[in-house]
């Protein structure tokens, strides 16, 4: 097994006292990130990314960093569902369900330990699960020609706004301004100044960190603002743990069902982890039936969709690795990452880059066993957290992302644009703009030029060679099918979605 | 009229998209004669799509949001203006003072009380200004409270 000597290679990599120390602190301010209210995954990863970078973290070590916040993240997400009955991000809505529903009956200890359980079982699940497929994808990958992946970044695009985004013209246009902004700077084949209106600061382009963090760290603050949450939170108590061995046996079959539709919905382009918790939820409560009491605080409840979410969250690094193609905004954000590192994602990362590849992925597996061991006992810990005011939190984290940026160029200008980009962030949010769009079109929009101009000069001119090839044909097809499909699918989706928060008794 | 939202920023992204692909055309023909793609052949591409989809924005807007208006407004300004007089004076004033002033005026306005809000500026700032400087040797600017 050839796939087994490299994962053995990237456990050599991961275990070192250096990476271990960095996957432990990212898998703590991960989870620290994903309990709070109002901040996300992609926030979070978009926040420490310059902190890697000022850092000067060797590439392998910046990426397990990062790679530990996201799946903390997830794992954090789950606390406020449960306590406060507020998801953090979308994917943590299903949780909300029979989590809450079970802390109001005086079982918050169990239902925080089981979705922990549940959480590094689906982490597990789509971890192999990426072990077993992204080699094989990343071959495949290989036969694809400058044509077919001018078509597969049209793919992203196109089903990026996933299915249940509302407006998918209004992804077309965040797509294409994203691409816009990375025209700005010169041109790297024929040295033509673009964009650059003879300001020194843009001949080398907008830098996407800027981009990333002024979009979602300073308009998170500009909508906290507005909405003004309020200061503190009633106190939540945990209680004593009641969970028997007994029980957390039964939910074995759920674990498996939850973490392995999770990860295939991960994998899918455009599905995702808010369709990964879904689709195991739903499943659940149609293979139990009336034995189960969804809704009202079963077990199973918050196994399902907790297994789910993070099965996805793996899965989502599937395309990302192999494709260079992003299945998620947090992804997107770590995409960003390598290719600051000078690292171009694709197949031949697999060859070429195998030490981080495999690094990051064992570094998965060994981040979802520090998670468990971390969630357990510090629960405590992260639900005091879910008490400070975010009046108090939201303004340092706003600082934090300063520090971050400054700490790269020590230039002022580069947090004026920061700002720039957090207010154009706060109006393109408001109208419903997505923002993952404008951020994936900046990372790709320069490979996508690179490799429209390779495919003609192949082809002599002839734009026909854009969809020649039956692999090319099919990938346009699919990225029509991903703009088609949110007008059909998109609205019943999202009507079952808010059927069944409506269903369930305890929520308002 | 509603739907003004989508109306106006399709209008505006209409004007970008044209002066977009306009400034495009303007550039001189690379040195070694014209290719089949030249620097202006993507960006004019772009411009196309973006014409395309700001025209439906305005033909097929969507509800409007709900904006913020009176108080809820001033406050957004405000912490805008925070934001960048913080970026303005971190290099002058230094890092802890700008800090202290930054976060603390933030929490303020969103409802902290002011001893309090100013107490977590300060603090939050003197930690992560040893964090960094000490810690990470990383420099921040000391400013004022340089010690030659």
């Amino acid at each position: 097994m050839e796939t087994l000597g490299f994962l053995m290679e990237g456990f050599a990599v991961a275990l070192t006292p250096y990476n271990l120390m960095f996957a432990l602190f990212g898998a703590f301010v991960g989870t620290l990130i994903g309990c709070l209210p109002g901040l996300g995954p992609a926030n979070g990863v978009a926040i420490l990314i310059p902190l890697a970078f000022t850092l000067g973290l060797p590439p392998e070590t910046a990426m397990i960093l990062l790679t530990a916040v996201y799946a903390g993240a997830m794992y954090g997400g789950r606390i406020s569902s449960i306590l406060l009955n507020i998801p953090g991000d979308e994917p943590a809505m299903m949780t909300c369900l029979d989590g809450y529903p079970m802390a109001q009956k005086g079982r918050a200890a169990d239902a925080l330990a089981v979705s922990a359980i549940a959480s590094f079982a689906g982490g597990l699940i789509g971890t192999i699960g990426l072990i077993m497929l992204a080699p094989v994808l990343a071959k495949f990958a290989l036969t694809f020609g400058p044509a077919e992946y001018f078509a597969l970044f049209l793919l992203a695009f196109a089903t990026l706004g996933g299915i249940t985004g509302k407006n998918p013209m209004k992804t077309v246009v965040a797509a294409t301004l994203g691409i816009m902004i990375s025209t700005v700077g010169i041109d790297i084949s024929t040295g033509t100044q673009r964009y650059t209106f003879g300001v020194l600061e843009l001949y080398e382009g907008i830098d996407f960190i800027l981009a990333i963090v002024g979009l979602f760290a300073i308009s998170e603050l500009l909508f906290f603002v507005e909405h003004r949450m309020g200061g503190g939170r009633e106190k939540m108590t945990v209680g004593k743990l009641s969970l028997t061995f007994k029980e957390l046996v039964t939910t074995i079959p759920t674990q498996l069902r939850g973490g392995i539709l999770g990860f295939i919905s991960g994998v899918l382009p455009g599905a995702g982890a808010s369709l990964g918790s879904f689709i195991s939820y739903t499943l659940e409560k149609q293979v139990l039936g009336k034995k189960g009491k969804f809704g009202e605080g079963d077990i199973r409840g918050v196994v399902a969709p907790e297994a789910g979410n993070n099965g996805a969250s793996s899965g989502a690094l599937v395309p990302m690795l192999t494709l260079g193609v992003p299945g998620s905004g947090t992804t997107a954000v770590l995409l960003a990452m390598l290719i600051s590192l000078n690292i171009t994602p694709g197949p031949l990362m697999f060859t070429q880059n195998a030490d981080i590849v495999w690094g990051v992925i064992a570094a998965l597996l060994i981040g979802n066993v520090l998670l468990l061991v971390l969630n357990i006992p510090l629960v405590g810990f992260f639900v005091k957290l879910l008490s400070v005011p975010p009046m108090y939190l939201l303004p340092i984290v706003t600082m934090v992302a300063f520090v971050g940026i400054y700490s790269i160029s020590h230039s002022t200008f580069d947090l004026y644009f920061m700002v720039a980009f957090g207010v154009a962030g706060y109006f393109l949010r408001k109208l419903e703009i997505p923002l993952v769009p404008i951020i994936l079109g900046l990372l790709l929009g320069p490979e996508m030029e690179k490799n429209l101009g390779h495919a003609m000069v192949l082809s002599d001119g002839d734009w026909s060679i854009l969809w020649a090839s039956p692999l090319a044909m099919g990938l346009w097809i699919v990225a029509g099918l991903g703009l088609v499909l949110p007008y059909l699918v998109g609205p019943l989706l999202r009507r079952r979605m808010n059927a069944a928060m409506k269903e369930s008794p305890v929520s308002d | 009229m509603t739907s003004f939202g989508d109306r106006i920023l399709g209008l505006g992204l209409l004007v970008l998209a044209v002066a977009y692909g306009w400034a495009a055309q303007q550039w001189p023909e690379p040195f070694g004669g014209a290719e089949s793609v030249g620097p202006e052949t993507f960006p004019t591409i772009l411009s196309v799509v973006l014409v395309a989809g700001s025209l439906y924005l305005m033909i097929k807007p969507d509800p409007d949001a709900q904006w913020p208006i009176g108080k809820s407004a001033l406050e957004l300004v405000v912490s805008v203006v925070v934001l960048i007089v913080y970026a303005l004076l971190l290099e002058p004033l230094g890092f802890i003072i700008a800090t202290t002033l930054a976060v603390g005026t933030l929490s303020w306005r969103m409802g902290a009380v002011p001893n309090r809000a100013f107490l977590t500026g300060l603090i939050s700032a003197v930690v992560v200004f040893v964090l960094f400087n000490h810690g990470l040797s990383l420099s921040l600017p000391a400013g004022l409270l340089e010690v030659n």
